[in-house]
Formats: structure tokens, sequence, C-alpha cells
């Protein structure tokens, strides 16, 4: 079995290609579809008086949580509202606002209520200032500024978690969902040559050898196991160290939850494997069961707007679900060791039975 | 040393070998012919045991090997039809890998590489990588592969398809001077009857799944002795001219390769004459016209109706 995986990781540093095409598109996918926070709704904003964008309605209105503000010049505010390419913009005067509506939109209710509360503390400020005496105006306006600074107490709050409540951070969601998407490529790539050796007359002479059947399916699975989960931790290493991705803390409890998930990957790939007879129909089947699996899974997006009751029902029979899951919940959500045990339970569940049943029909179906 | 008795192998309706009888003794030359799709690579799959027959046994000095395929596996080397060698590796490598498998390690696993790679004239070029190689010297890695363990039984099957003519013969000679110098027992398959003429001591014929003829080279050509062999090169085959040679009642066979047409008939017939005729009424140019003894194609086209290549 030594012999095998010798010769395997050989060949693997000869040709590594397809393992760090998988890892580089993993890593661009992330990049290019932007590690920014969509699940703000981008609003374009215009101030006449340029001051207004260093007010505290300015600060007030960038430390929204729902709304991701962009300062446009005057005629974008229109052009995009216009294009459609922004629901409502909102034009900032001295003493009153203006929102331009696209569409009648429930998020323009939010945002004139966030608005009314800039202007008020805006409004506050002024009649502070005005009761203060013209000497020590400038002080006493700094000091407003600062007042976070100097706050005598602060108050901090966390959200209890309910069992329906949804948290969604679209950064993570693209590291976690793109990471467990490539990985089934090199993944299938590598347990397809299981079918290439045999049909190249390797795995015969190999049976002949004093080389046990049960060593053979073990050197070659587990070297498609560890090409698999080198890939995603060099991934989640770099989004951490590289990138400075925030995992709530829990890098090394996300590689370990890594673990069952690339076992089941591999066990389906045999399973794939075990029902076609060439490389060109594992090669032709196998994109369309990934990319339908991350659909289906939510490794695209989440599964909480999905609605149709057919969808969220296959969902449960997909691994990335589960994949998706336990690292959502060892982050995100900070699930106990028991709850993470569910998803875990579930894809070994499913390894299992996909590597016996994949054994099984390769053993029964091909030469 | 090795028998196969009553071997039959059958996938759903088609039977791909049926009822196959053949042995072999320890130094022999055996060869196994018969055009593609004879059988001859499933014989081979269930004499090496990798699979199952679906009736029939296979003994190794007298016990069957179905059951417990070890002690055949230790002596056998195989060489399939395919390359059966990772091309992104180089020979030595390759070397390496397989030789691995058979628990050879250190200083006896690469003076068993030198060893192999010298029979194999590739001790120059053992640091390249296989897919840079030509057809003829990944053949001979692919039979190299095969000698590593020390084999005193070899399996060859078609080990020289698709390759030039020097490198075809460095490989026959090879084989020859294995059986020599080391008395090493093989079973050799070829639809190449020149090869298997050349090489083996006995032979075996197979079409269709089943046997046809075996015994020794000259065993077999008896059976054409009362027949003789005649083969006209023509400009271009024409149908008129195969009509006419087929509707002579002295013509026993007949078969079409390229620009040659062979024709088996009695001995005593004496069809010069009617052959000119023929080619003149068809408008034919002939080129040549060769009386030639009988060859073991011959005797296959004589069994069969087809040649070897058809």
């Amino acid at each position: 079995m030594n012999g095998i995986l010798f010769g395997k990781l050989k060949l693997f540093f000869r040709t590594p290609w397809t393992f760090l095409l998988m890892t580089g598109l993993t890593i661009g996918f992330v990049l290019v579809m932007g590690t920014g926070d969509i699940s703000k709704l981008s609003v374009p904003i215009y101030a006449e008086n340029e001051k207004l964008q260093d007010s505290v309605i300015g600060k007030t209105l960038m430390e929204s949580e729902a709304f991701s503000f962009e300062w446009v010049d005057h005629e974008k505010i229109y052009k995009k509202v216009e294009n459609g390419r922004a629901e409502f913009a909102i034009i900032l005067k001295e003493n009153e606002f203006q929102i331009v509506e696209g569409m009648e939109s429930f998020y323009t209710l939010i945002a004139n209520q966030l608005l009314i509360e800039a202007y008020e503390e805006k409004w506050k400020q002024e009649q502070l200032l005005a009761q203060v005496h013209s000497s020590v105006q400038a002080d006493f306006k700094k000091s407003l500024n600062d007042k976070e600074a100097f706050a005598p107490f602060s108050i901090s709050y966390e959200q209890f978690k309910g069992e329906n409540t949804w948290i969604y951070n679209d950064q993570l969601h693209k590291i976690f969902g793109m990471t467990l998407f490539f990985v089934i490529y090199t993944i299938a790539y590598s347990v397809v040559q299981i079918l290439v050796e045999k049909q190249a007359g390797i795995w015969d002479r190999i049976i002949l050898s004093p080389v046990k059947k049960s060593e053979m399916y073990t050197a070659n699975l587990l070297y498609s196991f560890f090409l698999g989960y080198v890939q995603v931790v060099l991934i989640f290493m770099l989004f951490r160290y590289g990138f400075q991705v925030d995992f709530h803390g829990k890098l090394v409890e996300i590689l370990v939850l890594l673990i069952p998930y690339v076992f089941t990957i591999v066990a389906l790939s045999l399973l794939v494997l075990s029902f076609v007879k060439t490389v060109q129909q594992f090669n032709a089947i196998m994109p369309f069961i990934a990319i339908g699996m991350a659909m289906i899974g939510g490794a695209y997006w989440p599964l909480e707007v999905v609605e149709s009751k057919g969808m969220l029902f296959l969902a449960n029979i997909m691994p990335i679900k589960y994949g998706m899951d336990m690292l959502n919940g060892i982050t995100i959500y900070g699930d106990t060791f028991i709850e993470i045990m569910k998803p875990v339970s579930i894809l070994l569940l499913m390894g299992v039975l996909l590597m016996g049943i994949g054994m099984h029909l390769m053993e029964k179906r091909h030469v | 040393m090795i028998e196969l008795v009553n071997l039959t192998k059958k996938y759903k309706q088609n039977n791909a070998v049926k009822n196959l009888n053949m042995f072999i003794e320890k130094g022999e030359m055996v060869g196994l012919l018969g055009p593609n799709g004879a059988g001859k690579s499933t014989a081979i799959s269930m004499l090496s045991s990798l699979i199952e027959p679906s009736e029939g046994d296979v003994l190794f000095q007298g016990k069957s090997i179905l059951k417990r395929p070890e002690a055949l596996r230790k002596i056998t080397g195989i060489v399939p039809q395919e390359i059966a060698l990772y091309e992104d590796l180089t020979a030595q490598e390759n070397m390496e890998f397989f030789g691995r498998l058979y628990q050879l390690r250190g200083k006896q696993l690469q003076g068993k590489i030198t060893e192999v790679l010298e029979l194999t004239g590739l001790i120059e070029r053992r640091k390249e990588v296989v897919k840079t190689f030509s057809g003829g010297m990944k053949r001979r890695l692919n039979i190299g592969v095969a000698m590593l363990h020390n084999p005193e039984f070899l399996i060859m099957d078609e080990p020289t398809v698709g390759i030039d003519p020097q490198s075809r013969s460095y490989i026959l000679e090879t084989v020859k001077r294995l059986n020599k110098e080391r008395n090493m027992t093989v079973l050799y398959t070829s639809h190449y009857m020149e090869e298997v003429e050349f090489l083996c001591d006995r032979i075996y014929i197979l079409d269709k799944g089943s046997l046809i003829a075996s015994g020794t080279t000259n065993e077999i050509k008896q059976i054409l002795s009362a027949e003789k062999t005649i083969q006209l090169e023509v400009e271009q085959v024409k149908s008129e001219l195969l009509t006419l040679l087929k509707e002579d009642p002295s013509v026993n066979r007949l078969s079409v390769h390229e620009k040659t047409i062979t024709l088996i008939l009695p001995k005593e017939v004496d069809v010069f004459a009617k052959l000119t005729h023929y080619a003149e009424q068809t408008n034919t140019n002939l080129k040549s016209i060769t009386t030639e003894v009988p060859t073991l194609e011959d005797v296959f086209l004589h069994l069969t109706g087809r040649g070897l290549r058809d």
C-alpha cells in the first residue's frame, strides 16, 4: 500500500495541474465575487454640501447595518435610479433630505427612518452648540465628536439565537461554498485515476502483485482524500492568514470538520465512477453532479432564501448542505459540539454508504 | 505445469470463450493465435486469475487456482496488450513503483531495475519520462516491468501491436533469449502468425471463443498437406475477378489483403492458365503469381474461411 501511495505522490508532484487549478479557481472566485458585504443594500447618495459627508449625518449613515451608502455626484444619482441599478437614491441637503425612488420599496421606509434619526442628531448638536459661548464652541464641537471615546460607560449587547434565527455572513458563505464546491473536482479527478489505471492495464498488474485489493482501494482513496484535504486546508489558511478573514476564531475546528465532508466526497466520486464505463462518461457526468449539488445544497446562495419545498427536500440528500451547515454552525452560529454532531454524523453515514455501494458496484461492473 | 479445463466465459448471452482446453509445460513457449475478438485476452485473464470463469477450471501444478490464485500469481509476469505504465513517470520511476509492489527495496530493487533496463535496451533512457518514448520503447518497458520479480511464467498479450519492425524484432529476440537462458515458460498471444511461428513450440488457434486447432507448428501446417497456396498480386482488386475466383470449383478458400489475393487450392490442380484467363477477362493487370509453402496464416484461412487480420 505504501508503494502505491508513494508512486501516487510522485505522480502528483509531476503533474499537480488539476490541484493547482482548482485551488486557484476557489481563491479566484471568492475574490472576484468580492469579499465585500452584499447583504447590505447599496444606495447611491449625494450631498449638496460636501461637509455633510463628514458631519454626524454622514457618520450615522455609514454605520448603518442595512445599507451600504455610496457617495456619487448629482448626475449619477438619477442615472442609477433610472437604469434600475439602484432601488432608490438619497440627496442630502443642509436641513432636509430627498429620496429619489425608482420603485416602491420597503427599504425606503427604513432609509427614511434612518435619515430622520441622523438629522435629529444633527439638530441636537446644533442646539447644544447654540447654547455654548462662541469662544469655546470649537472645543465643545470636538468633544461632541469624541463623545464615544470619552463615554462614561458603554453598553454591549448580544442577540439570543432562536431556532429559526438566520444570520448571514456573505464573505464566509462565499469562502465555504466555493471551497466545498471546487474540492469536488479535485477529488473526483483523482478518484477517476482508478478507472484510467484499469483501462491501461495497470490495475491488473497490481492485482497480480502481492498487494491486496483492499490495500489498492485504500491507497487510492486515501490519496484522493489527502489531495482534497490539503486543498481545503491551504485555502482556509490562505484566507485566514493571507486575507485576514475572521473565522470567529474557529479555524482549527473548521479544519477538523472538513474531514467528514472530504471523506463523503471521495465516497461519492467512487460511486459515480462505479456507474460509468469510460473516463469520458465520468468527465461528462461529474460537472453536472458538482454544480447541481452546489446549487441545491446551498453553496452558491443560502438555503434560507429558497422557497421551493421540493428543492429544500432535495437539499437534504446533498453532502454539501451538511458541509455548509457544519461550517456556518461552528463559525457564525457558535454551535455546540452536540449541535455540530448532527451534520457530521449524516456526512459520515452518507460516506460509508456511498463507499460501500461504490466499491461493490466497481467490483461487480468493472473487470 | 498449467492446465485449462473446459474453460468458459459468458457475458450475458455471448460466449467469449467456449470449453477451452489447454496445457502449458514448464520451459515451453506456447502460442495462442486468433484474430481480434477471438477470445485470447479473455482466456489470458482467466488463466492469470484476473477474471473468474463462468465454467471450467484452471489448474496450476494440479491444483485449482480459482479459490487460491496466490501461488500462480507469484510466479506470473503479465505483459498486457495496453501500455500499462505511468506515462508521466520516468522509466526508472515506473520500475521502482512496480518493484516496490513486489516488496523489492534498496539495492536489491536498484540492481533488478538495472538488469531489466539492460535487457530491454533502455538503460540509457532510464531517466526520461515515458510519454516521450517511441511506441517500441514503451512496449519494451512494458515487458521489462513484468520481468522485475523474476517470473517463471510470462504471459504476453500481443506485445508487438503497433510498433516498428526494428523494435518488434528486438522484442521477439529478447523473448526467445529469456526462454532459452532462463528456461522461462511463455504464453504468447498474437494475430501475427509469423511471430508465433518464430517463437513457439506449440500453438493453439482460437476463433470466436473456440479452439479450432492445436499442436506443434509442423503438425498444424500438416493440415494443409493436400493443398497449396497461390498469391496473386494485382494492380487493382476488381470485384468481377473475385466473383470468377469464388465461382471456380478448384478454389477452396480465398482472402484479400490490400492488393494481394490469396487462394488455397488442391495441390494437383494447375490453375496458372485459368488465372491469366480470368485476369484478361476482367481487364486486371496481374503483377505476379506465386505459389507458396503453406503458412499458419493459410491454415487459419483454411480452417475459418477468413484471414487473421480480417
